[in-house]
C-alpha cells in the first residue's frame, strides 16, 4: 500500500480552516509531494462546521483515503465529531486553554497545546492556528525554514511586524511540539519534483484559456463559480472577455451569440442553471453553433446540498433540451483531466458545429491536487473545424448567392460562415430550416426537407464516435472484480483496486470520460471477459447503470451508490465488493464516517 | 444619341444601392399587420442612410414580429433566437464583433412578457443596436391572448377583458439606461421612418416601441391597440425631421419651438415641438409625462428621451477596434508564457 500521510482540520465557517490548510498545501507541494485536498462545509459564511482533509506523499495521491493521520480540531465540536478516526499512530493537537479531549482510540496521541502560554492570545486572534501547524510540522518531521517562507510570503505585505510575530508563533509551535510530542514515525520525504496545487474550476478556467476561449460568461452557482473567479481574475492577461450575466438563460444565449459571432465561449454553471440553459443547448443544436458548458455537479435536487458532491444530473444533460440532435458529453476523470478535457471537447464542437457538456462535479471542481505543470499542454491544438471568417483570397468570388449555411453534406458538416463576411449572409435560426437557412417551419412546411435536415445533422453523430476515443480498461485483464466508474471517482475506484488485488482479490476498472458518445460496443468488448462487475457512481437510482444499460442491454453484477453528499473513500469501495463477493447483497449503499 | 424609350435608371443611393437591394422575402403574415408596414419603414429608412446591407445583423425572437425580419435585407445576416432571448444573444454576438449593425425586432410578448428578464438587462447595458418592440398588445402567432402590453381594461374579441395594468417598456427603457427611447405607430410612416433613419445614426441604444395593430386578433372596438384607438389617442410630442450627416442642411429652424440634437456621427435631429413644453433630452420628465399620459388614456409618440453622448457597453469595456470574432489566435490566445505564470501563482 502507498505511504501517505493525512492531515485533518476542522472547526467552524470564519475560524480559519482554510489558512493552515493552504499553508500544509503549499509546503507539502513545495517539498515535492504530492497532495490531494477535500473541505467539507456548508451553505454559511460564519458558523457551521468545516473538515478539510489534505492528503499528501512522495505518489500520486488521488482522493482523501481512508485514515486521518494528524487531527487539528479548531474547537469543542470539531474534536467531538472526528477524535473518533483516529487509530493507531495518528495524533491530536488541539489548544489545550478551551478544548477538552475525549478518549482516544488505542495507539493514538493526544497532543494539547497551552496556547496562551505560547502565544499574546489578545493580539492574534488566529494563533492557536499557526501553533498548530508550526507543531504539526515539527512531528512530520519538516525543518522550520519551510514553514518560515510560506508565513513570510503570506503576510510580507502586512509588513515585517506582523510577519515577525506570525513566524515567532509558528516557531512556539514548533519547537513546542519537538520537546514535547513524539514525533511521526514516517518522517515526510523531499523528492525534487515541483507541482502546482490546482482546483477543478481552475483547470477547466485554465483549459478554456488555453483553447483559446474568447468569451467566458456565467452566473455565480456553487460550486462552479471558481471558474468565473478565475476567469475574471484573469481575463486581461489571457485576453478573454470576461461577463457576469443576470440569469443562466442569459449566460447560455449570450455565450451562443458570441460563438455565433465566431469566437469560442464557454460557460459553466451547476445543475438547477444548467436547467434553465437547456432551451437555449437546442438553440446551438438547430442553429449549428457550437458553445462548451460545463455542468459542476451538486447534490440536488432544486437547490439541494449547495456545497455537497453528487454524479446526479447524468440524465438530466441526457436529456436537456427536447428533439433529436447531435452533441459531445464527457465528464473529467481528475483535476487534471479538468484542464485536458477542455481543448479537447472544443475541437470536437467545433469540427461538428454542436454543443459540448462536461459533467463535472464539487468534488474535482473544488476539490484540490498537485498537478505536475509539465503533463498540461498549454498550447494544444485548435481545430476550429470549417470556419469561414474572411471572403476565401483563392476563391475570387465573394460568393454570392452560393453560399448554403446548412448545406446538405456526407458528413453532416456545413461549412460555418461568421456574420459580417461579404457574399457568405444567411440566416441561421432555431426554426428548421432548408439548406440556405429559409424557415420551413411554417407557410413552407415541407416533410422532405425536414428529414433532409434532420438526416444532415444527425449523420454527424457518426463523425463524432470517430473523433472520441472508446475507453480501456486499467489493470490486469485477468481479475476477479471489475468495477466501472464514470467521471471523478476514477481516483477512488483505482485506489480500492489496488487494496483488493493486495488483499488477494485481483480487481480491474473500466472508467467511462466520454458519456456521449459511448462507444457501447468496446464497452460490451471489455466486459465480456469479466467474471464479476459493479458500478460505483455517487448517486441514488443508478444514473449511469442505467445508462449503460438502455445503450447496451448490460446489466452488470452489482451496484455500489452513494448519495449523501460526500464522496467515496477506499475502503467504503473495499468494504462493498467483499460484501458483495460474499453474495450477501448486489447493492450496497456505504455510511459515510466522518460527521460533516 | 439618347433614345427616348429607354427606362429610367433606378434611383440609387449614396453607396450605389437601389432600394430593390434592401427587400427581403415576401411577407407571410397577414394583409394590414402593422409588422409589415414596419418592415417597409425598415427597407427605407436603411436604403435612404446607405448602410451596406451585409454589415447588418437583424436578429429577432419568435412571434409574428420576429418572424419579420425574414421580409426585409436579405443581403444582410439574420438571427432568430429562441421566445424572449434575443436580447442576450445580440449582447453576445455585438462582444464578439463589435462592427456589426445590429437591429433587433422583437414582439410586446417576446420582450414584455417572457423576456421582461432578459429585455431589462440590455436596456441596462446601453448595448450600441436598434431594438424594435412590433407592439399589438397580443400574442399573434399563437392566436391572441394577452401579453404584458396590454391596456387594463381592453378587451379581446371572445369578450376577455384584461385585468392588470400594461408595462410601459419605453418608460422601463429610460429609467434603466437605453439613450434613445421612441414611441410610433406603424400607421404614422412619416414619423416612424424619421425615427428609423436617427435610430440607425444613434450610437447606444434606441428602443423603439411601435404600436403595430394585429388585424387578426386585436384591431376590434374595445382593443387599444387597433388602427382606430390610434387615430383618436394618438398625442404626437414633436414633427421630427433628420438630417444626415451626409446632407446638407439648408432650412433653418426657430430655436423656439425646435430642439436640435446633434448625434454621434454628425447628423442631425431636429424636434420641431407639438406639445412645447416637452423636452426630450429630460429623463425624469419624459417618465413624469408618460405616467401621466396612462391616466389620460394618451397614446404619446414621438422620441421620448435621447442622449447623444452616453458611454455605451463598448466604450465601458473598452473593447479593441477589431472585432473579438476576427482576430487572429494569435493575438487572442493566451501565450505558453502567460499561462506557465498563471501556473507559477499555484505553486
Ligand atoms: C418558450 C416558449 N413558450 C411559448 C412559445 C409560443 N409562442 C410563440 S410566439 C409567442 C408569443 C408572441 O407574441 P409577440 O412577441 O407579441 O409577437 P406577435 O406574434 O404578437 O408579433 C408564444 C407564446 C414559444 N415559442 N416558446
Ligand atoms: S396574427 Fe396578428 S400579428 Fe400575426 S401576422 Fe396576423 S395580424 Fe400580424
Ligand atoms: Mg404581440
Amino acid at each position: 500500500m502507498k505511504q501517505t500521510f493525512t492531515i485533518g482540520i476542522g472547526g467552524a465557517a470564519g475560524q480559519g480552516v482554510a489558512t493552515p490548510g493552504d499553508i500544509f498545501a503549499k509546503i507539502f507541494s513545495r517539498r515535492g509531494l504530492h497532495l490531494n485536498a477535500y473541505n467539507a462545509y456548508q451553505s454559511i459564511i460564519r458558523g457551521g462546521h468545516t473538515f478539510l482533509t489534505i492528503r499528501t506523499g512522495p505518489e500520486r495521491v488521488s482522493n482523501m483515503g481512508d485514515r486521518v493521520d494528524l487531527l487539528i480540531p479548531l474547537n469543542q465540536d470539531a474534536m467531538n465529531r472526528h477524535l473518533g478516526l483516529l487509530t493507531d499512530g495518528a495524533a491530536c493537537i488541539y489548544n489545550a486553554d478551551t478544548i477538552t479531549p475525549g478518549v482516544p482510540a488505542k495507539g493514538a496521541l493526544l497532543c494539547p497545546l497551552p496556547v496562551s502560554k505560547l502565544a499574546d492570545i489578545s493580539r492574534n486572534k488566529v494563533a492557536q492556528n499557526t501553533l498548530a501547524v508550526g507543531a504539526g510540522l515539527s512531528m512530520m518531521g519538516i525543518g522550520f525554514q519551510s514553514l518560515e517562507e510560506v508565513l513570510t510570503e503570506q503576510f510580507k505585505k502586512k509588513g515585517d511586524a506582523v510577519v515577525s510575530e506570525n513566524v515567532g508563533i509558528a516557531r512556539a509551535g514548533y519547537d513546542y511540539a519537538t520537546a514535547h510530542f513524539e514525533p511521526f514515525p514516517w518522517p515526510l520525504p523531499m523528492t525534487n519534483n515541483r507541482y502546482a496545487v490546482l482546483s477543478g474550476n481552475i483547470a477547466m478556467a485554465m483549459g478554456g484559456a488555453a483553447a483559446g476561449v474568447k468569451f467566458y460568461c456565467a452566473y455565480p452557482m456553487s460550486p462552479s463559480t471558481g471558474v468565473l473567479h478565475w476567469m475574471a481574475a484573469h481575463a486581461r492577461k489571457a485576453g478573454i472577455m470576461v461577463r457576469q450575466v443576470e440569469d443562466e438563460i442569459g449566460v447560455v444565449n449570450m455565450a451562443i451569440g458570441a460563438a455565433h459571432a465566431g469566437v469560442r465561449s464557454m460557460c459553466a454553471t451547476s445543475g438547477g442553471g444548467f436547467a434553465l440553459m437547456t432551451e437555449g443547448l437546442g438553440l446551438s443544436a438547430m442553429m449549428e453553433t457550437p458553445v462548451v458548458v460545463i455542468d459542476c455537479q451538486r447534490a440536488g435536487p432544486s437547490t439541494g446540498v449547495p456545497t455537497k458532491t453528487e454524479q446526479g444530473d447524468l440524465w438530466q444533460i441526457l436529456g436537456a433540451a427536447f428533439g433529436d440532435y447531435p452533441r459531445v458529453i464527457a465528464a473529467p476523470l481528475d483535476i487534471g483531466d479538468c484542464f485536458k478535457i477542455i481543448p479537447e471537447i472544443f475541437n470536437i464542437a467545433d469540427r461538428f458545429q454542436c454543443p459540448g457538456i462536461v459533467l463535472c462535479d464539487l468534488l474535482l471542481s473544488e476539490g484540490r491536487l498537485s498537478v505536475d505543470p509539465k503533463d498540461l499542454d498549454f498550447a494544444p491544438v485548435v481545430d476550429r473545424g470549417e470556419l469561414i471568417t474572411s471572403v476565401p483570397s483563392t476563391s475570387g468570388s465573394s460568393g454570392d448567392g452560393v453560399y448554403k449555411r446548412y448545406k446538405i453534406t456526407e458528413s453532416g458538416i456545413s461549412p460555418r460562415a461568421v456574420p459580417g463576411v461579404p457574399g457568405y449572409a444567411h440566416t441561421a435560426a432555431s426554426d428548421e430550416h432548408d439548406e440556405d437557412g429559409v424557415l420551413i417551419s411554417d407557410e413552407f412546411t415541407n416533410p422532405t426537407k425536414r428529414r433532409n435536415m434532420m438526416e444532415k445533422r444527425m449523420r454527424k453523430v457518426t463523425g463524432i464516435e470517430a473523433a472520441v476515443p472508446p475507453p480501456v480498461l486499467s489493470g490486469s485483464r485477468d481479475a476477479d472484480i471489475t468495477l466501472i466508474g464514470w467521471g471523478s471517482t476514477k481516483g477512488v475506484i483505482e485506489e480500492a483496486c489496488e487494496i483488493l488485488t493486495e488483499q488477494g482479490i485481483p480487481a480491474n476498472h473500466l472508467q467511462i470520460r466520454w458519456l456521449v458518445p459511448l462507444h457501447g460496443d468496446a464497452i460490451l468488448n471489455i466486459l465480456k471477459d469479466t467474471r464479476h462487475t459493479i458500478i460505483v457512481e455517487n448517486n441514488y437510482s443508478g444514473q449511469f447503470a442505467r445508462y449503460l444499460r438502455s445503450e447496451t442491454s448490460y446489466v452488470p453484477n452489482g451496484y455500489i451508490r452513494k448519495y449523501d453528499g460526500e464522496p467515496f473513500m477506499p475502503h467504503h469501495i473495499v468494504e462493498a465488493v467483499k460484501e458483495q463477493l460474499g453474495g450477501k447483497s448486489r447493492l450496497s449503499v456505504p455510511a459515510h464516517e466522518i460527521l460533516v | 444619341m439618347a433614345t427616348t424609350s429607354s427606362t429610367p435608371a433606378p434611383k440609387i443611393n449614396r453607396i450605389g444601392l437601389s432600394v430593390m437591394e434592401y427587400k427581403g422575402g415576401k411577407t407571410t403574415l397577414c394583409a394590414g399587420c402593422g409588422h409589415n408596414a414596419i418592415s417597409e419603414r425598415i427597407i427605407d429608412a436603411m436604403y435612404e442612410m446607405g448602410v451596406q446591407p451585409e454589415r447588418v445583423a437583424k436578429l429577432s425572437g419568435i412571434g409574428c414580429s420576429s418572424k419579420s425580419p425574414a421580409y426585409f435585407m436579405s443581403r444582410s445576416h439574420s438571427f432568430n433566437s429562441v421566445h424572449g432571448r434575443m436580447p442576450s444573444l445580440a449582447t453576445g454576438a455585438m462582444l464578439a464583433n463589435r462592427n456589426l449593425l445590429t437591429l433587433g425586432v422583437s414582439g410586446d410578448g417576446d420582450s414584455a412578457s417572457i423576456g421582461i428578464g432578459q429585455f431589462v438587462h440590455l436596456m441596462r447595458r446601453n448595448l450600441p443596436m436598434v431594438y424594435i418592440i412590433e407592439d399589438n398588445g397580443v400574442y399573434g402567432l399563437t392566436k391572441g391572448q394577452f401579453s404584458a402590453t396590454a391596456d387594463v381594461g381592453s378587451k379581446l374579441k371572445t369578450g376577455v377583458v384584461n385585468d392588470l395594468p400594461p408595462i410601459d417598456t419605453c418608460s422601463l427603457a429610460i429609467e434603466l439606461g437605453a439613450t434613445f427611447v421612441g414611441r410610433s405607430f406603424s400607421g404614422d410612416k412619416r414619423q416612424l421612418h424619421s425615427m428609423l433613419k436617427a435610430a440607425i445614426a444613434h450610437r447606444g441604444t434606441v428602443m423603439l416601441d411601435v404600436i403595430s395593430p394585429c388585424v387578426t386578433f386585436n384591431d376590434h372596438e374595445g382593443s387599444t391597440k387597433s388602427y382606430k384607438y390610434m387615430k383618436d389617442h394618438e398625442e404626437p410630442l414633436q414633427d421630427i425631421n433628420f438630417v444626415p450627416y451626409f446632407e446638407e442642411i439648408d432650412v433653418e429652424y426657430d430655436a423656439g419651438t425646435t430642439v436640435e440634437v446633434t448625434m454621434h456621427d454628425g447628423s442631425r435631429l431636429r424636434l420641431r415641438k407639438i406639445e412645447e413644453s416637452y423636452d426630450a433630452t429630460n429623463r425624469i420628465g419624459a417618465i413624469q409625462r408618460l405616467l401621466e399620459a396612462h391616466d389620460k388614456q394618451e397614446v404619446l409618440t414621438g422620441v421620448l428621451y435621447v442622449n447623444s453622448t452616453a458611454p455605451t457597453f463598448i466604450d465601458l469595456l473598452n473593447i479593441t477596434e477589431e472585432p473579438l470574432a476576427t482576430l487572429p489566435e494569435s493575438v487572442t490566445r493566451p501565450s505558453r508564457e502567460v499561462l506557465e505564470q498563471c501556473m507559477e501563482e499555484l505553486r
